[in-house]
């Protein structure tokens, strides 16, 4: 049984607390909401008891179709009663059990009655009611009242009809659309929350016509917005505005800037900062319109509001993306919040520092870093990990505080999301700089030593397989590998059991000293450890001598798999013991592709606020798993690059087909991925007939079609084309989508036994120069260019012509050669008249090559550049020059 | 959109829950968040010190009244600075209530009060109203004074 609600007197304050809703239980609840049908109404206790199905409600409880109804034919009665304090309970309880369509007609004639009622009060709240539970038939019969609403006297009445307003756009919107006028004589009210409300529905309304948006904002940034909410509103309208307009050709002025600007003088500090951030997010801002806004948001720093100091540090964070040196004024403010109490605004401030530091306050930083790395939760040590991960890579010579800092926090406690982020952060830097990868894989060693994580234990040994016998003294890394044997779970110790085995296989000295180690672990409890270290010891041959290892072993252990896991774990679950020795040979070499049961369980997207979809797979070593996989393409070599995918369909169309340019030696193969977004049809035989007859260069030697494409199943076909080997070869390509198409019976999802020839055309393909370049950085791009010397350099100038900026001169040329960018020089301060940007990259053939860029504003618009190229190879040299000559 | 407002006891309890635009599958995950948010940092904090988060795309403004936490979430329109605007509406309003800081008690003891002045405050995602006052004579179906 429910206990009564107690009124409570203030004077027990200090007696044990016990809630008036202990033991609250729905069953009950709902009988006591019979009193609401006693012909003489009790107005209090039926007020309690309402406040009971809200609390329940409020918990998360639901009510049954059969239990809400009863209650809501119940609350009804309650129409009856005079007393005001009830009746706004009932107001509440209605909207909270919205009731179903066929249910609303018993209450609309009430509500309608109060809604033309002499009170005001009634009027604004069944306004509200009516709006959540009214469809679009009832909406029509109140639909005068509503626009007399929003012109009410009463703000309360205004307000009510133009928030409902606001909430029916979405589901009727072309009612909502006939009260314009009303809507923009209320914008004019005096009443400061009517306004508002006024302005963002008209907002709403007028949201797809530009120039009446345009209007709405040249008009009220004139006059005088009353409440701060608004004039809010009004910025966020302003920024869209100039957003889709254009700046004054002859002044180079941005319309309403001035506006934004006399914002940022607003005596709200919600205005303030709307102002600001509106700023600080202008298309190409420059540093002249920044620094006002950069002020402001350096004052909110050392605010005393820590709202105040989250907002200004998270647009400064932003800001320092694309405008680091506009931030660098605020880096002392930024480094006393360090110390802050709220750990987000602590995490942003490091991460902002992290991004405008210049490399002699690295050392600085890392030591305040330390100190607050302690007390902040794993997530935001990820983010700060994340950060230093991307200084490293900025400022490579800071390599070794750097890393010092990762391994250091790498032995702290912290969970394995934060210990996995350190070290694939510890993995990047040494791929990426190879001076950090002897300190960085004796980092990785140590952590080994006492990990509790298998997963990153495997990964290390893994990786130190790789990398650690190509370093200059291998045999160090031994013990820390071996150690591994003695003190781990069996997965870690046969990871560690491969990872010697690599180290036999790749250092011949060291092969005598490994074979004693291996002979060890045949000893071993688990049948994996025992099975591995026998394969090893007979495969690797020499019975322990300094031999070099055969490279057909050394593929055989180490290689890549030749045939899709999935296929592979297929066949192994249909392989029967009792009968001859599994061969891998009979493994499928095809992809499937994924039935369509299965295709549509695991596609179910995540809605509102779920977890992010997941990232995709690594795509270089699966475009070289997948083509290696295809009999035909296997002799082309080793891939140089694949491109990113390019679509070859609009979007939404029947068939959606992109394609991954491969690049070998002496072939390119075209990987187009199909999907067909049609559930009635079944495609079968798909090909693609490319038309090379404007690349004179390549002859197609190979078509892969793919023999079945149901509805939203993706699919892959091939065509390989022969071309000069190491030759940049271009040309233009087009494409026609040829098929059989058969009908699907949608019910059974059966296919007819006949189909109809059919083609589709594609858009046209092209090869260009930049997909022979990979895009490869170097740590020291003065180093490297020093180091690779003058004999192949070729220095020559060029005019580029007028160009809109100095920044879209520099993204051309970069896009055209596809190299990396290198030392953060593909971003152009604003404002300047000349840049040098620093390209590095390796060409086809693996020819590694780097490249200077110096650019420079001749006259207002003329950009001429002056391109130096150096290489390891005269001719390629010459080939980037012609490149940038004939783009 | 204000996704959420929710208002728990000391110990994590909830004692008010109120979601908009949020799938009923996620309202869990983010109680659970917001409470777990709440033991972290609230210890120690001054009544109404605002503290302040960022979860994916989504704010958070969050403190401490009297034995009662509150909790507001918001996204796009709804980020840190506008959501400081809600939870000091809430919070006047919630203390204008009560007639002091709430204890668990006093907060359950004027429920009915306080779910018509959230009624008032936030309606489907939106603020609707600000002042305490003018609340305050809402709640009891009485004019502003303005009018």
């Amino acid at each position: 049984m429910a206990q009564p609600l107690v009124k409570k007197d203030d004077d027990r304050d200090d007696e044990v607390d016990y809630s008036p809703f202990l033991g609250i239980e729905k069953g009950a609840v709902l009988q006591e909401a019979r009193v609401f049908n006693d012909p003489q109404l009790d107005p209090r206790r039926c007020s309690q008891v309402i406040t009971k199905l809200l609390y329940l409600l409020n918990q998360g409880e639901t009510f049954t179709k059969v239990e809400a109804t009863e209650v809501f034919f119940a609350v009804t009665k309650l129409f009856q009663s005079r007393d005001m304090g009830l009746r706004r309970m009932v107001y509440v309880i209605i909207k909270e059990l919205s009731p179903s369509a066929d249910e609303v007609i018993i209450v609309t004639s009430s509500l309608m009655k109060d809604m033309t009622s002499k009170t005001d009060m009634y009027r604004a709240n069944a306004i509200r009611v009516l709006c959540r539970i009214t469809d679009g038939t009832l909406l029509t019969q109140i639909e005068r009242y509503l626009k007399q609403a929003i012109v009410d006297k009463n703000p309360v009445v205004a307000s009510a009809a133009l928030v409902s307003g606001i909430h029916l756009l979405q589901t009727n919107p072309e009612i909502v659309k006939r009260w314009s006028n009303e809507v923009q004589e209320a914008v004019q009210s005096r009443a400061a929350l009517v306004q508002f409300h006024a302005l963002a529905l008209l907002h709403q309304i007028r949201q797809n016509d530009r120039l009446a948006v345009n209007k709405l904002v040249s008009s009220l940034t004139r006059g005088s917005v009353r409440s701060p909410l608004a004039q809010c509103l009004l910025i966020r309208y302003t920024s869209q505005v100039i957003r889709e307009s254009t700046n004054d050709t002859q002044t180079g002025d941005r319309p309403f800037y001035d506006f934004l600007e006399g914002c940022l003088r607003h005596k709200a500090e919600m205005v303030i900062f709307e102002a600001a951030r509106a700023i600080t997010e202008l298309n190409g801002v420059t540093s002249r319109e920044l620094t006002p806004a950069i002020t402001v948001l350096q004052l909110f720093l050392s605010s005393s509001k820590p709202v105040l100091r989250f907002a200004a540090v998270r647009t400064l964070n932003k800001v320092a993306m694309s405008h680091p040196t506009a931030v660098t004024n605020c880096n002392i403010d930024m480094e006393s919040l360090i110390s802050d109490q709220n750990r987000s605004i602590a995490t942003l401030a490091i991460t902002t520092l992290l991004k405008t530091g210049n490399e002699s306050s690295v050392d600085r930083l890392m030591k305040q870093i330390t100190n607050f790395m302690s007390d902040i939760a794993d997530e935001f040590k990820i983010v700060v990990v994340d950060a230093i991960r991307s200084l490293c890579l900025k400022f490579p010579l800071k390599h070794r505080s750097l890393m010092n800092f990762l391994s250091n926090i790498l032995r702290e406690e912290g969970g394995f999301e934060y210990k996995k982020a350190i070290v694939d952060s510890i993995v990047i830097l040494i791929r990426d700089i190879p001076e950090a990868k002897e300190s960085g894989l004796l980092h990785l060693c140590e952590f080994i030593e006492d990990c509790e994580f298998t997963y990153l234990s495997t990964q290390i040994l893994h990786f130190l397989g790789i990398e650690g016998p190509k370093t200059s003294d291998p045999s160090k890394y031994i013990r820390y590998i071996y150690n591994r044997v003695h003190l781990e779970n069996a997965t870690v110790r046969a990871g560690a059991v491969s990872t010697l085995a690599k180290f036999g296989a790749m250092v011949d000295g060291l092969k005598p000293r490994i074979f004693v180690l291996l002979r060890r672990c045949l000893f071993d409890n688990d049948d994996e450890v025992r099975d591995r270290a026998t394969l090893y010891l007979n495969t690797l041959g020499g019975d322990g001598a300094v031999v070099e290892t055969d490279e057909g072993v050394k593929e055989f252990l180490f290689g890549s798999l030749d045939v899709p896991l999935v296929n592979l774990e297929n066949s192994l679950k249909n392989y029967d013991p009792s009968e001859k020795a599994f061969d891998i040979n009979s493994v499928p070499k095809d992809v499937k592709t994924q039935p369509l049961a299965e295709k549509k369980a695991t596609s179910k997207k995540p809605t509102g606020l779920g977890a992010p979809p997941p990232g995709p797979p690594s795509t270089v070593d699966a475009y070289e798993k997948l083509l290696s996989s295809i009999p035909e393409f296997a002799s082309f070599g080793k891939l140089f690059k694949s491109s990113a995918p390019v679509e070859l369909t609009e979007a939404e169309t029947e068939y959606a087909v992109n394609v991954v340019k491969h690049i070998f030696d002496g072939h390119v193969v075209f990987q187009y991925n199909c999907r067909n977004t049609i559930p009635e049809q079944l495609l079968e035989n798909v090909t693609v007939i490319v038309d090379a007859s404007e690349a004179e260069e390549f002859a197609e030697v190979d078509s892969k079609p793919l023999r079945q494409l149901p509805y939203d199943s993706p699919g892959q076909t091939f065509v390989a084309f022969e071309k000069p080997e190491g030759v940049s070869a271009v040309g233009k390509f087009s494409n026609m989508l040829r098929f059989i198409v058969k009908e699907v019976d949608p019910s059974t999802g059966e296919a007819e036994d006949d189909g109809v020839e059919d083609e589709y055309q594609l858009e046209d393909l092209e090869l260009v120069a930049a997909d022979y370049m990979l895009k490869v950085g170097v740590s020291n791009f003065r180093n490297a260019w020093e180091s690779m010397g003058v004999d192949f350099e070729h220095v020559d100038e060029y005019g580029l012509g007028p160009r809109d900026s100095l920044a879209e001169a520099v993204n051309a040329v970069i896009n055209l050669l596809g190299m990396q960018p290198c030392e953060g020089t593909e971003v152009i301060p604003p404002n300047s008249r000349s840049h040098t940007c620093l390209l590095s990259g390796v060409y086809i053939g693996n020819v590694k090559v780097l490249v200077r860029l110096q650019f420079g504003l001749d006259g207002p618009k003329d950009v001429a550049m002056k391109l130096a190229v150096r290489s390891e190879d005269g001719t390629v040299s010459d080939a980037i020059h012609e490149i940038v000559a004939s783009g | 959109m204000i996704l959420a407002v929710l208002f728990a006891n000391s110990e994590g309890n909830i004692l008010v829950e109120r979601f908009n635009g949020v799938p009923a599958e996620e309202r869990l995950h983010w109680r659970s968040f917001l409470v777990k948010l709440g033991a972290d940092n609230l210890k120690g904090v001054k009544n109404e010190e605002l503290l302040v988060a960022s979860h994916r795309s989504v704010y958070i403004v969050y403190t401490v009244l009297g034995d009662v936490s509150v909790y507001v979430v918001g996204k796009d329109e709804y980020d840190e600075l506008a959501l400081a605007e809600v939870i000091f509406v809430i919070t006047s309003a919630v203390k204008d209530v009560c007639g002091k800081l709430p204890t668990e008690r006093l907060f359950l003891d004027k429920y009915g009060r306080i779910c018509l002045t959230l009624d008032e405050i936030i309606w489907k995602g939106y603020l609707e109203n600000t002042d305490k006052d003018r609340i305050r004579r809402l709640v009891r179906l009485k004019p502003p004074t303005e009018f």
